[in-house]
């Protein structure tokens, strides 16, 4: 055991609604606990009250995304030893803070669902399945890993200037469908990310990708969306 | 003076809350429910689909090894009646056979819906569905993309749900569902984020609300899984059956302390992955039930052939079913054969002895179980081996259905995946879930749409739900005075996995029934600070009746099953009693309010049914 001190951004919506103030508490933890151990035992044993997201605890369904010491992460991913023996929790960065680290996700999902997130092919299936060659699926595999935890979208510097961005998660999930060989509609997508809030707001500054906990390479598909708008419009 | 105050007080005393009205109202957004939607709003009814986190994080999302359907992409000689035949004797033949019946015969073709609706598969070289080999399962048989088949089929199915015109409340609990005479007339529950109470009006309603295992200390399920469909449908009058299988899936993660259940999917075994005790034997060789023996390997060549794809070998002993690996693991770590932590070893790294780029093969075969030991254990799966022991990861039993509609005892009231009892039996075959979740999703919103059409609006009683909603208040008018409910949660899932575990005995149960009487007296007392408002504290607090329910009924029905079959293991009765092969237990609410329990025939199975169980022993 270890002492560690968790400053966590606090806010409380009720009542006379003060402003978002930091509070810290010094807790005992193991070096192999990770951030969502030490918010649980702050919840469960030192102040109840505490309110963050979390589901299956161990970095599939993307719902524990926060600012840890100033980056975003999941906090189920995280091992209190390698953030140090003070560390900062803060709620995502451009979301309306609904309680402490719980954000408005609306917009984040209005932003995902205007790309049209779904195949379209009105074509009749065959019988058996649609096929697809191991190359043609490969194409599009890494965007297909997004969880939707919003930690690319809000770790974006032009997310945070202009909120009409669509955003990068938004494109990654437009991205899976328009490289994938059983869509029939990727000009559709395209146009939609072409216009004045899609793509060409990115400015390949890389953040996204580093955010990213799945490890998807963001910025390289946000830039094979952009080519594929080019090489459409020359053609 | 109640702490919410005005909102609170404005809510009782004008008796207005915000209402919806659907057709179809579907409780709970993974695979069941979202599916079920799907096919009730194809069916041209209005549906809402509650659910109590964000839309796409259900427990779905984690599934990792993927769904079981008898494709015969991969070997031809596959079909439903193999895999029919395969679910039964995993289950033990406590399944509902015409559930298993369909299930096997219609898996193909919800995979397809599913692809045809854009999931990525892993495909074949001729660019058809791939599967894979898993527990049970005679031949490869799982659809799946990579190790997150779950992440893909919610991620699919919330895309198609989104434009299907259905109406999402999301974080949104529901706390009792409302009748009208017999039937079910909706739900009433309360918003998270503003605490708000909401009646949702409906025709019909799919209880879709997944397992229990956040009844249990170590568990491989995310934290919504508190048993709210079981004890809502025991509530509302509806029937439970089997509820004393609980599946501990052999393989969680055992360190460190704070990921302690954990899954690791049997992927991992179905790779080539070992089991292998401190002595570094192969324990599972030394211990082949009577009835798999014909289908098991009888030399670890044999078992790598067959997970190499050798259609003329064997599957590997680490492949026979869950419950059986499981407890072969816990006889090993008690036997002071175990790991340092408490497991065993499960190996995938060995493999390097057979394959040149095994490192490069394990990490493209099992990235996600890569990461997550790379990340949480700083363990390198392909240079050493990991530590595993059980985790509580499913429950078999459930809300007793009717097989082909799925509605409940309860008119109108359908349920359909993990909290719907039948397919299973008393044990479940991994990829199974996947597949239960579709077929029965479809078939449950498609008979709820049905419902809906057939019967006018039903009529909700206010007074019920005015005394619902007072009841939801009353942990903040204590507040001050009680103990918090974190407290009360913690002692019955440490109670429940000491008492009522993976290996149980009755003066444990009995004891285990007497904590459950005490906790339910502390859980009436709790107190929560605060308010309304995302208030973590009351969301727990509301949880506690439902975990408490649900371990009522594991316990009464682990007690009344005095032999040993699939998931539930007696050490004062160790072996399968062919007596206790012929029923199903069932517990329903009592008249005084007492769970009662009653034990009910399975039907006589059509010998065209039986014929295909010969055929295939």
């Amino acid at each position: 055991m270890a002492k560690a001190t968790i400053r966590i951004l606090r806010y409380n919506p009720e009542g006379d609604a003060a402003a978002p103030a930091h509070q810290d508490f010094a807790i005992d933890v193991e070096p192999t606990d990770r951030v969502l151990d030490a918010l649980n035992h702050i919840k469960w044993y030192v102040d109840g009250t505490l309110t963050f997201r979390r589901s299956c605890a161990h970095g599939i369904c993307g719902s524990d995304a926060m600012r840890i010491n100033g980056v975003n992460r999941l906090a189920c991913k995280v091992l209190m030893r390698d953030v140090g023996s003070r560390v900062t929790v803060e709620p995502l960065m451009g979301f309306r803070v609904i309680k402490d680290l719980v954000v408005d996700m609306d917009a984040f999902f209005a932003q995902y669902r205007s790309v049209l997130p779904y195949l379209i092919n009105d074509s009749r299936p065959p019988e058996r399945e649609r096929l697809q060659s191991p190359e043609d699926r490969e194409r599009f595999d890494d965007t297909t890993k997004c969880i939707l935890c919003a930690a690319c979208t809000t770790s974006c510097p032009s997310y945070w200037a202009n909120e009409e961005f669509v955003g990068p998660a938004a494109i990654v999930n437009a991205h899976r469908f328009i490289f994938d060989s059983r869509d029939s509609a990727p000009g559709e997508r395209l146009e939609i990310l072409n216009n004045r809030e899609g793509v060409w707001r990115c400015r390949t500054i890389f953040n996204c990708s580093e955010a990213c906990p799945r490890e998807i390479k963001v910025t390289k598909a946000i830039g094979e969306v952009k080519r594929a708008i080019l090489y459409r419009q020359s053609t | 003076m109640l702490h919410g105050d005005l909102d609170g007080l404005e809510d009782l005393v004008v008796a207005e809350y915000q209402t919806h009205e659907h057709d179809v109202l579907v409780i709970g957004a993974g695979g069941a429910g979202l599916r079920a939607a799907i096919a009730a709003a194809a069916e041209g009814v209005s549906v809402g689909v509650v659910s109590k986190s964000l839309l796409g994080k259900a427990h779905t999302v984690m599934a990792e090894g993927g769904m079981a359907a008898a494709m015969a992409n991969v070997d031809d000689r596959d079909d439903w009646r193999v895999h029919f035949a395969d679910t039964m004797r995993g289950g033990q033949y406590l399944n509902s056979w015409r559930m298993a019946e369909l299930h096997a015969r219609e898996a193909p073709d919800a995979v397809r819906d599913l692809e045809a609706w854009g999931a990525l598969f892993d495909r074949t070289p001729d660019g058809r569905i791939l599967q894979r080999n898993f527990g049970g399962h005679k031949y490869p048989r799982l659809a799946h993309v990579g190790d997150r088949t779950g992440l893909e089929m919610i991620r699919t199915l919330q895309d198609k749900g989104t434009h299907s015109g259905i109406h999402f409340h999301m974080e949104c609990t529901v706390l009792a569902l409302l009748k009208d005479g017999e039937r079910v007339a909706g739900a009433f529950g309360y918003d998270r984020e503003r605490g708000r109470f909401r009646l949702l009006r409906a025709r019909a309603v799919v209880l879709a609300t997944g397992g229990i295992g956040r009844a249990y200390e170590i568990t491989s399920n995310s934290w919504e899984y508190t048993g709210d469909g079981h004890a809502l449908a025991y509530q509302a009058g509806a029937a439970l059956q089997d509820m004393e299988f609980v599946q501990f899936h052999p393989t969680g993660m055992v360190w460190p302390p704070s990921v302690r259940g954990i899954l690791v999917t049997e992927g991992v075994r179905g790779e080539g992955g070992t089991l292998v005790n401190s002595e570094g034997r192969r324990f599972m060789f030394d211990d082949i039930p009577e009835n798999y023996r014909a289908h098991t390997a009888a030399s670890p060549e044999e078992g790598w052939r067959y997970t190499q794809g050798d259609k003329n070998a064997r599957r590997p002993p680490e492949l026979l079913t869950r419950d059986h690996v499981a407890r072969c693991i816990v006889r090993e770590v008690r036997e002071g054969r175990g790991s340092p932590h408490g497991g065993v070893y499960l190996d995938i790294a060995w493999i390097r002895e057979k394959l040149p780029n095994a490192a490069e093969h394990i990490r493209k075969k099992l990235p996600s179980m890569y990461h997550q030991f790379k990340q949480l254990a700083d363990i390198d799966i392909t240079k050493e081996a990991m530590e595993v022991g059980p985790t509580t990861h499913y429950i078999m039993g459930g809300i007793r259905v009717d097989g082909d509609s799925q509605m409940s005892t309860v008119p109108g009231l359908f349920a359909a995946g993990e909290c719907a009892a039948g397919l299973h039996g008393a044990n479940r075959l991994g990829g199974n879930s996947l597949s239960d979740l579709v077929v029965f999703g479809k078939r449950a919103g498609e008979y709820a749409a049905r419902f809906a059409r057939e019967h006018g609006a039903a009529t909700v009683d206010t007074d019920s739900v005015d005394a619902a909603a007072r009841q939801a208040l009353e942990p903040f008018e204590r507040n001050g005075s009680g103990e918090g409910p974190y407290q009360v949660q913690h002692t019955l899932q440490e109670m429940m996995q000491e008492l009522v575990g993976i290996v149980r005995r009755e003066e444990e149960i009995v004891r285990a029934l007497s904590c459950i009487g005490e906790l339910r007296a502390r859980a009436e007392r709790v107190a929560v600070p605060g308010n309304r408002e995302y208030n973590p504290g009351w969301h727990t607090a509301l949880d506690l009746p439902n975990l408490l329910t649900v371990s009522e009924a594991i316990a009464r029905s682990a007690l009344e099953r005095r032999e040993s079959r699939g998931g539930h293991f007696r050490d004062d009765y160790p072996e399968k009693d062919p007596a206790y092969g012929s029923f199903n237990l069932i517990l329903r609410k009592g008249p005084d309010g007492e769970m009662s329990i009653t034990r009910e025939s399975i039907p006589e199975m059509p010998p065209e049914l039986k014929q295909i169980i010969e055929e295939n022993k």
